[in-house]
This record gives structure tokens, C-alpha cells and sequence, in this order.
């Protein structure tokens, strides 16, 4: 799949980003000219040699905070998409298969989970078990599951009636059996655009949070963080939210045209569309076996 | 719009039709002001009764969460439920009691006994009438609800005589600071009849102030308007406030600009935009003073040495620049600088040296990241992270640690470190008996007090308010407090305001807002 999803100008320009999102995050601390958390008396001060973005309304140097913060960033939005991927897909997959009881019970759980609102519920939540990124992103991860529980259930569905799964049980097959040699593989396309949208989201959530000062301790940067503190100053640095807004757009866009690529790959019109690439580019023609459907 | 309620017609045909497109324009307004006017009338209330009138529309940042001011406590929100309720006293623009409920009052020859003399013929809006059984049970409320924020403000007052119009406060002690007390931030006075059922009081006041609530969302808006029966009636020339719960602080200037309110408090920070746009920037005279509040109780500042360490370690002036840009001034007591309490011998006590800090905590034994302290407050505040920068300029390493239920350890003395910032109170005595006093409310390590404080402050009480003798013996008080080890003060916070241009120069009253002869042009 990967290779498919490179194969696209769309699928290289959302990993590419994303790749440097991760470089930031990985190696940001170390790249931050500054210390993040060192102030000066050079408050707002605008872009220098010496400071490429400025400094904040404390002194502090933005550019080495918008590296220190990439971290938190996408260590959260990652939290909140494996622990939505972890709590919403096996039940989502088991639903079909372990009978009607446990279907009803946790779709009256997806239910339930997607009437509460994330932010608020969030919030309480951090209330109840102190202020940080890791209970904030456990209980919000845990508010999108029901996404990911909708998405495998879906797919699932499609092939638990199909004649090769029937087979499977009429030769005595076991539930994991079944899930491992034939469901799993159908469900894995449809789940991976659900987990590139959900980093995504999760990106806006962790940005969220911060900017409204919650998951953090002061003075850790963020860039939801940057981007609330910097609106409290718009006289004298109008363009100081720009760095930390197109941060998040870039990203967000990245995951979301990443989310796309891996849509467009996978399935039967997906693997149509690369065939038929492949064949033009190969100067044979559209490829005979298109197909409108797919999964 | 209306262009889309009939068919457009071409020139030529306009002639012939226009008698019968006239009646049916007739037609068609009569019948639309036979359902709508009523109907848009209905719908208005009281906000199409302001239309044309003088309206107030303040935004404010202290917008209260209780309305009962027993409950309310002495805080900042007293400016906001000042509309509603009136005092016994107020205060003018040098700070001292005048007039308000009261037209006048005496002390007895011992000074302690004071006596209110009422105005006659005046009603709460529920139309109980204002005597001194209302006072009476004001303060006796005030002393013994159990959720009353300021039983601990009244200790000096031990029983009242209602007699009619005159109210007979006996006193405990000598007291001549009661004048001042009993004003505004103390004493607002509800209706008896309505704080029979004080929880209804809460999210429905009625007092004798200047304005009656008319409609009340708790936490986000209040409509009031004038009351006509306020015993200073003719001087308020404002007929309507709708008092709305600030938005976050970068858009208020915006809803000033465009006529959202025409009144608000701002951050300093927002004072250039404001002045950009227009509008009038003030100061308000004011008593704020912010502090950093030890716990000596608790290690490590049971270590005297430990506390003057902090208090070296503290650069009053950044805090200043970064935080008031230019509005506000340094202090190291808990009022600024010219308030006739501060005292200015002790004026440069504890000066910035932060090499002194370092040999400050080398002696008590201590290196550098040794101590690790946990800075509690209720919510982000760059105040925080400068005190965290500079005590880590010496050494000791700080944690800032939010907690929204912040005030119950704080106010419960759990608290080792944490940050206060007061607006002051109307009498001296009562700033520095929160503050300093063995139970202050401020004093984060209660029962400490500092050595010759309590005779200091019983020596205020006994110097009334016009002896010469008055600020030498309150500033002598103030000198005492502040050799508590259990705060150390930083600067005074600016009270910021914005307005309208139609809105004319307020009394300045320091640390009020009052409205009388304030008027609002163009309505």
C-alpha cells in the first residue's frame, strides 16, 4: 500500500509533509536555536538575526518554541488516534462476529460515546484526573473510537455474508481464524483513511486543548499554546499567529491528503486507477479491467 | 429585501397599474403593522424600551458569580453588584466614607459605639422599606449565613440596635475605621424580605442601589435599569445597563469598536488597540497589589532564610514592564505607592539582588535545584512564569501547577506557594488584617502573624480618621505587617478602562466605579 499511495504526486506531498512534521518533533528540542523557556527583556520584539520569528510577550524566542511544541503536538494527535484505533476496531470487527448481544452492547457504547462532546467531556475529564496531555488525549482518542468502531464494523459486514467466509465456518473455522485469514485484510484499507483523518483531527484537538491551556503545564510550548498567547497581542505583532496556524493547516492538510491518497489505492478502483496510470504511462492503454466498484 | 416582496414591473405598464399597485401597498403595510408591531414589541421588552435611552454596555471581567453580596464576598465583583445595592457609606474621590444610606453617623465618646442615621422614606425595589431593621439584619446575615465570605470582616461589630432610621452598631473594640467598612465592598444592603430565601437572592437581587435587575443569565448577562426610587435618583443619567461577561480579552476592543458595549475593563496589553480605535483609555485610581503568597508553616519557608531569599530574588520592575506596559507600578506592600497606608521607610526593603538570594539559600544549607516548589494557581498566568524565571535565576527550581479548584486549598491554608492578587479594601486596616492578621483570609500561613502587628492595627482602630495623628500610626501598622514572612509583594496591577467617547468622565472614586452624574451622549 505504501508504495501505492508514494505512487501518487498527492500520496508524496502529504508524506513528505507529514515526514518533516515528524523530523520537527523528533529532532525540534535540539533544533531550537533558543531556549524555549529562557525570557528576555526583549519582549515582542519582531524577526531578527538573532531571533527568526521574534519573541513573546515574555522574551522568549518563538521559532525555538514552535520546535520545542511540535513535539506535544504530534505525540498527541498519535495518542489520540491509536487509542481511537486500539478502542473503536476490535469491537468494531467482533461485533459481526461474537453475536447479538455484544453487537447491542457496544453499539449502545459507540452511541453513547459519540453523543458526549469531546471538549467538554475532555475537560471534566482533566478535572477529575489533573491537568495533562496524556489523560487528555487517552479520554479524547476514546470519545473518537466510535469512528473507527463504525468503520471496521462496516467492512466487516461486507464479507461476513460473502460464500468464502460461510465456508470458513461450515469447516468448523474459528472466530480469530476467520478475522485474521479473511476479514482483516478488507478492513485494513478503509481503517488506514480513517486513522490518516483522525491524526488530522487530532492535530485540531491537541491544538484545541493547548490553546485553551488545557493538557499543558505553563510554560511548556505548544502551538496551540503560541497561538492563544500571541492573540492577546495582535497590536503589537499582527503576524505572530501566522507561524503556528499554518503549522497546524499544513499538517492537518498533510494527514487529510494522506487520508485521500490511501483512499484512492486501495480497493478494487483503486488498484484499477493505478493499473490504468501504470498502462498510459506504459503507452498501452486503459487498462481492460476497470471497474466502478470497490471497497 | 422588499424589492423581492412584489414582482418587479416594466416602465410601461407602471401608469395604468400605479392606482391599484398603491392600494395594494397600503393593503400589504397595514396588514404587516397589524401582526408585526405588536408581535416586535412583544419580542423587545425591555431591550426595545432601551432603544433611544442612555445605555450602559459594560463588558466586564469580574462579572458576578454570586449576586447575594453576603455570598459575593468583598472582592472585585462589588463594583458590578454596586448597581443594585447600596451602602450605608461610599466612598469619595480621596478614598474616604461619605454619605450613602446614610446621611450621617456618630461615634460615642469612647469610640465603641457608632450610630447610622437612615434617609428617610426610602424603599428597596421590592418596596421594603430602608430602616435600620434592614441594616440590622444586613449585618447580622453577613456575620452568621453559612455561606457568608465576610463574617470574618465584621469581627469588630458585636450586636445592632435597630431604633427606627437609626442603626446602633455596638462594637467590640475601639473602631473608628467602621465608616470606612461598612461601605460598598463590605455592607451592600439587600432587601430583608428578599434574603429571607437567600438562594433566590443570589440569581435575583433587589437592594436600593441606583439600578433593578430585570433580567439576570447567570455567568454570562444582566439587563438592569434605572431605579427611580434610588435616593440619589437625580444624578444617575443612565437609563439602562446591560452588563454583559467579558469575551476573551483580544476581542473586547473589537466589541467596543463596534458598539457591542461601550464600556469595558481591559488588559494592559489591549490598551494600544484600544486608543488605535478611538476610544477613551483610562486608569482608574485603585488600591490592586499582587503578591506571592510563602506558607511558613510548611518547609521550605519555615527556613526564614529560604523567604528572604525569594524576596532578593524578585525583580519588581519586570514584572512591571512585561506585564502592565507602563500602566502599572512596582510595590513591596499591599497597596501602591501614595496610598495613605503605604509606608515609606519601608520602601526599599528587600531591593533586587540576586546574588545575596544565592548566598541567602548557600547559608540555609541549600545548592542550586535543591529546592523544588510546586507554584499552585487557578489558572495560566504569566505572572507565574516569571516568578518561576527568576527564583530560577537562584537556584530554586518552580513547577507551575494549575488547579481549578485552586480556592479551596488556598483559602483552607494547604498551600505552600501559590500567587494573590487583592483590589484592595476601603479601609487600610481591613487590607492589612487580610493580609497580615493571624486569620486573614490572605495570609496563606495562618495563625502566623508578625510580632507587634495585632497592637499595631489595635492602635489604628483607636486614631480615628481625622487626627493628625492618622497616617503616622497607620503607616507604623503597615510597617509591622510587612515584616511577615508570609508574602511578598510585587506590583499594583492597573484598573484599565475603555470606553465609548459618549461616555462621560467617571467619579474617581479609587477602586470604584460609580455612576452618579456619569452621562451617555447621543442616545
Amino acid at each position: 500500500m505504501v508504495s501505492r499511495v508514494l505512487s501518487l504526486t498527492s500520496g508524496r506531498v502529504a508524506a513528505a509533509v507529514l515526514a518533516l512534521i515528524a523530523l520537527l518533533a523528533l529532532l525540534g528540542p535540539w533544533l531550537a536555536p533558543h531556549d524555549p523557556l529562557a525570557q528576555s527583556t526583549a519582549t515582542l520584539a519582531g524577526p531578527s538575526g538573532s531571533h527568526w520569528l521574534g519573541t513573546d510577550h515574555l522574551g522568549r524566542d518563538v521559532l525555538s518554541r514552535l520546535l520545542a511544541g511540535s513535539r506535544v503536538s504530534v505525540l498527541g494527535s498519535l495518542e489520540v488516534a491509536l487509542v481511537a484505533l486500539a478502542v473503536g476496531v476490535i469491537p468494531g470487527i467482533l461485533s459481526v462476529h461474537l453475536g447479538r448481544v455484544f453487537e447491542w452492547l457496544t453499539l449502545r457504547i459507540a452511541d453513547t460515546l459519540v453523543a458526549l462532546p469531546f471538549l467538554l467531556f475532555a475537560v471534566a475529564v482533566i478535572a477529575l484526573l489533573g491537568n495533562g496531555i496524556t489523560q487528555a488525549m487517552l479520554v479524547t482518542g476514546a470519545l473518537i473510537s466510535p469512528l473507527f468502531y463504525r468503520v471496521a464494523r462496516a467492512a466487516t459486514l461486507t464479507v461476513a455474508r460473502s460464500p468464502y467466509v460461510e465456508a470458513a465456518i461450515v469447516s468448523g473455522a474459528s472466530v480469530g481464524w476467520i478475522v485474521r485469514r479473511h476479514v482483516w485484510a478488507k478492513v485494513l484499507p478503509p481503517i488506514a483513511v480513517a486513522l490518516a483523518q483522525t491524526i488530522g483531527v487530532g492535530f485540531v484537538i491537541v491544538s484545541s486543548l493547548t490553546f485553551l491551556g488545557i493538557g499543558v503545564q505553563p510554560p511548556a510550548p505548544t502551538w496551540g499554546g503560541l497561538l492563544a498567547s500571541d492573540l492577546g497581542y495582535l497590536t503589537y505583532q499582527p503576524w505572530a499567529p501566522l507561524a503556528p496556524a499554518l503549522l497546524i493547516m499544513a499538517t492537518v492538510w498533510a494527514a487529510n491528503l494522506l487520508a485521500d491518497a490511501i483512499r484512492d489505492v486501495t480497493g478494487e478502483a483503486g488498484r484499477a486507477l493505478i493499473d490504468d496510470r501504470k498502462a498510459r504511462a506504459a503507452g498501452t492503454g486503459p487498462a481492460a479491467t476497470a471497474t466502478a466498484g470497490g471497497a | 429585501m422588499y424589492g423581492h416582496l412584489t414582482p418587479r414591473r416594466s416602465r410601461a405598464d407602471a401608469p395604468t397599474n400605479r392606482r391599484a399597485g398603491r392600494l395594494r401597498t397600503a393593503a400589504l403595510t397595514a396588514a404587516l403593522a397589524t401582526v408585526l408591531v405588536p408581535a416586535l414589541s412583544a419580542c423587545g421588552g425591555e431591550s426595545s424600551a432601551a432603544s433611544g435611552s442612555a445605555t450602559l454596555k459594560w463588558a466586564s471581567s469580574y462579572f458576578p458569580t454570586h449576586w447575594d453580596p453576603v455570598v459575593g464576598g468583598s472582592g472585585a465583583q462589588f463594583r458590578e453588584l454596586s448597581l443594585v445595592y447600596a451602602s450605608l457609606t461610599r466612598t469619595d474621590e480621596s478614598g474616604k466614607a461619605v454619605p450613602d444610606l446614610a446621611k450621617s453617623w456618630d461615634y460615642n465618646a469612647k469610640g465603641d459605639e457608632i450610630t447610622f442615621h437612615l434617609r428617610p422614606n426610602l424603599k428597596f425595589s421590592d418596596g421594603t422599606p430602608v430602616d435600620a431593621s434592614a441594616v440590622k439584619a444586613a449585618i447580622e446575615r453577613a456575620k452568621k449565613q453559612k455561606n457568608s465570605a465576610l463574617f470574618g470582616d465584621l469581627t469588630s461589630i458585636k450586636s445592632v440596635d435597630a431604633k427606627g432610621l437609626d442603626a446602633v452598631v455596638h462594637l467590640t473594640q475601639v473602631d473608628y475605621q467602621i465608616p470606612q467598612l461598612l461601605g460598598e465592598r463590605v455592607l451592600q444592603i439587600a432587601s430583608p424580605k428578599a434574603a429571607k430565601s437567600p438562594d433566590k437572592l443570589d440569581q435575583s437581587p433587589v437592594g436600593a442601589g441606583p439600578f433593578i435587575v430585570t433580567q439576570l443569565i447567570p455567568g454570562t448577562k444582566a439587563v438592569l435599569k434605572k431605579n427611580p426610587d434610588y435616593w440619589d435618583a437625580k444624578n444617575i443619567h443612565i437609563d439602562n445597563v446591560e452588563l454583559t461577561s467579558a469575551p476573551d480579552a483580544s476581542t473586547v476592543v473589537s466589541g467596543l469598536q463596534t458598539g457591542v458595549y461601550n464600556f469595558a475593563d481591559i488588559q494592559p496589553s489591549q490598551a494600544a488597540a484600544a486608543k488605535k480605535a478611538g476610544l477613551d483609555v483610562f486608569v482608574q485610581p485603585g488600591f490592586n497589589a499582587e503578591n506571592i503568597s510563602l506558607n511558613v508553616n510548611k518547609a521550605p519557608f519555615d527556613n526564614d532564610k529560604v523567604v528572604d531569599a525569594v524576596r532578593y530574588a524578585v525583580n519588581r520592575q519586570e514584572f512591571v514592564d512585561k506585564l502592565t506596559f507602563g500602566y502599572g507600578s512596582v510595590t513591596n506592600q499591599p497597596f501602591p505607592k501614595g496610598y495613605v497606608a503605604y509606608d515609606p521607610q519601608s520602601a526599599d526593603d528587600y531591593p533586587y539582588d540576586p546574588a545575596k538570594a544565592k548566598k541567602l539559600l548557600a547559608q540555609a544549607g541549600y545548592q542550586a535545584g535543591d529546592i523544588k516548589l510546586n507554584l499552585v494557581i487557578p489558572a495560566e498566568d504569566p505572572q507565574a512564569e516569571i516568578v518561576q524565571s527568576q527564583l530560577g535565576k537562584v537556584g530554586i527550581k518552580v513547577t507551575i501547577k494549575i488547579d481549578k479548584n485552586w480556592a479551596t486549598p488556598f483559602f483552607a491554608k494547604d498551600l505552600t506557594f501559590s500567587l494573590y492578587g487583592t483590589t484592595g479594601r476601603d479601609s487600610a486596616v481591613q487590607t492589612l488584617t487580610a493580609h497580615f492578621g493571624p486569620n486573614g483570609p490572605l495570609n496563606l500561613s495562618s495563625p502566623y502573624e508578625p510580632s507587634g502587628f495585632e497592637a499595631a492595627v489595635a492602635k489604628v482602630r483607636q486614631t480615628p480618621l481625622d487626627s493628625p495623628d492618622y497616617t503616622k500610626v497607620l503607616q507604623a501598622a503597615t510597617r509591622a505587617g510587612l515584616k511577615s514572612k508570609a508574602l511578598v509583594f510585587t506590583y499594583s496591577a492597573p484598573n484599565l478602562i475603555a470606553k465609548s467617547k459618549s461616555i462621560s468622565d467617571l467619579p474617581k472614586n479609587p477602586a470604584h466605579i460609580d455612576w452618579t452624574g456619569v452621562t451617555i451622549s447621543g442616545s
